[in-house]
């Protein structure tokens, strides 16, 4: 792989998506990018394919081909387990989907914090929520931002360096989201999910070709590394672990804003189901593609120095050739990007919305989207800086930012089936859970044996109801929410002609 | 029965995910052990929302 084909590959890519985000303008009616629902919600008129590919785009992040491959060379079949129980944890949204939809819709809503400080009739719940968010988001950023480093500066040899895929990467992000706001998020995101699933699925296809065939694959497996088909194998997938990596992303879908905001936006609900549906199918592929991938790495090359070497190392290796291997490792670039992208235009939306319209009230919408396009670049130069102190892990990092988003789950959770949740209930559970994860994260990560991220659901829960039950609920808003989801979720279609 | 109630068979399938591969498959270290049933799980886990999601398509767009 030259380091010509690289960049020419690189100006490609570019070229395609730039258009494509240009062309997202088209379809959009005027002053869509003049209104905050306009600009970071498409309207809520996104249709349902659209939104399959980039809500795919944006969960599944570089972490997914350099970590997750990564994990599973490190430790084998566990890997699996923990991205499929985050797999069925996106089963919330067919729970808490149509509900989130329902209320975006009857009042408005821009973000979820919004959406919560309502519930609970309490700016500072929605503030932070807000800022909450950002603490945990901004980092998981620069891990997603430092995924891409590292992959381009293995995979070249050093030829383009660590800093110069970082900045790239920022660079692009920006691009993106300012071209036509989550249209263009979505349109690019949609174009690399395609081109990745193809690739990645190719690459995988052939290496295992390379290795004898799937089953020469598990025998190699099952004679020279045993210990990576079962857990806890060689012991990084002890229970406990397990439990600490797959509780916090299990609620995943309702405790991250850039996926949770995602529900505002569909033009229906059947749009909203094949946004879910769409993403299982391929977030199942792309799950089994990734594990593949770290366990041919492991049965081709077993001695790597680093486990996050695994997907450069094979991408690299004589079983791909190297136009493929370009076209994956740019698609593992845009795919942080698309998880960039994506995060950086939902935290600007939360920091103009729920932040800056608090404390300085009555500011006109045209004002809010000024702030949140200002916004948007203060936090991928914030982001650039985490990921220039290169931190060790990819994987493990993410987690944390995870842990400590569980922070809003059960606010969310009685927003909706806990009429007798308080604004004291949720602000306490996330502000305490959130200074209670970072206090474990910065003291060991391990209190009576146990991680953070299995202890952040029981401490915000414990904080929610007990806090709740001692302050008195808002009833009157609590009342218009709920019934306001039965109201809007009890129109039926009229009956259809039979030939429709 | 409401279509949502099926949520908690897929409650149940994130159960037996965290119970079996720790269990009954620890010392089968092949192919059909904890990498088959991790994806059968995942397979039921989309064939059930499948399900609980039919209902989304006769909800009016209006």
């Amino acid at each position: 792989m030259t380091e010509s084909l690289i960049w020419w590959s690189i100006a490609i890519y570019l070229v395609i998506a730039l258009g494509i985000a240009i062309l997202s303008r088209q379809g959009a009616s005027e002053g869509a990018s003049k209104s905050m629902s306009g600009y970071f919600l498409g309207n809520r008129q996104m249709n349902g394919f659209v939104s399959a590919l980039s809500y795919s785009a944006t969960t599944y992040s570089a972490f997914m081909m350099v970590g997750l491959a990564g994990l599973t060379y490190a430790g084998g079949v566990g890997a699996l387990g923990f991205e499929i129980i985050y797999f069925a944890g996106v089963s919330l949204v067919a729970i808490f989907g149509p509900k989130f939809w329902a209320v975006g819709k009857k009042f408005g809503y821009v973000t979820p914090s919004e959406m919560l400080g309502h519930r609970y009739h309490s700016k500072q719940v929605a503030m932070a929520v807000s800022m909450a968010s950002c603490i945990f988001l901004i980092p998981y950023s620069a891990v997603q931002l430092a995924g891409v480093g590292y992959l381009l500066q293995g995979i070249t040899g050093g030829a383009v360096t660590f800093t110069t895929g970082v900045v790239l990467a920022t660079v692009i992000a920006i691009f993106f989201s300012y071209i036509a706001g989550i249209r263009s998020v979505m349109w690019t995101d949609s174009l690399q999910a395609i081109m990745m699933i193809v690739a990645s699925t190719l690459v995988a296809f052939l290496v295992i070709q390379g290795l004898g065939g799937f089953s020469a694959l598990f025998d190699t497996l099952a004679t020279e590394h045993p210990q990576s088909l079962t857990v806890p194998g060689s012991g990084l997938f002890s229970f406990v672990t397990f439990l600490g990596l797959t509780i916090p992303w299990f609620f995943f879908s309702l405790s991250n804003p850039q996926v949770s905001q995602r529900l505002f936006m569909p033009a229906s609900l059947r749009s909203m189901r094949q946004m879910l549906i769409g993403f299982l199918v391929f977030g199942f592929i792309y799950t089994f593609v990734s594990v593949l991938w770290g366990f041919s790495a492991l049965a081709a090359f077993p001695s790597l120095e680093r486990a996050d070497l695994a997907t450069p190392t094979l991408l690299a290796s004589e079983f791909v050739p190297p136009v493929l291997g370009v076209i994956v490792m740019i698609g593992i670039m845009a795919a942080a990007i698309s998880t960039i992208d994506s995060i950086m235009l939902t935290l600007a939306s939360m920091v103009s919305r729920d932040v800056y319209a608090n404390i300085k009230p009555n500011v006109s919408e045209k004002r809010q989207l000024l702030v949140g396009k200002f916004v948007v670049p203060v936090i991928a130069l914030m982001a650039l800086g985490f990921a220039e102190l290169q931190l060790d892990l990819i994987a493990v990092l993410s987690v944390a930012a995870s842990s400590g988003l569980v922070a809003m789950v059960p606010a969310i959770i009685g927003a909706f089936y806990w009429k007798r949740g308080t604004a004291a209930g949720a602000l306490v559970s996330v502000v305490g859970t959130s200074a209670f994860v970072l206090l474990m994260y910065a003291t060991g990560n391990s209190l009576l044996g146990l991680p953070a991220g299995v202890w952040g659901i029981v401490v915000a829960s414990a904080l929610f109801v007990g806090v709740s039950l001692m302050t008195k609920p808002h009833e009157a808003t609590a009342d218009a929410f709920l019934s306001a989801i039965s109201e809007e979720l009890s129109k039926r279609r009229r009956p259809l002609t039979p030939n429709r | 029965m409401k279509r949502s109630k099926w949520i908690w068979l897929v409650w149940l399938v994130v159960l037996l995910c965290y119970l079996v591969p720790y269990t009954l498959l620890s010392d089968v270290a092949r192919w059909y052990g904890s990498f088959l049933f991790w994806a059968c799980a995942g397979l039921a886990v989309i064939a059930l929302n499948v399900f609980i999601t039919k209902d989304f398509e006769e909800h009016s767009d209006d």
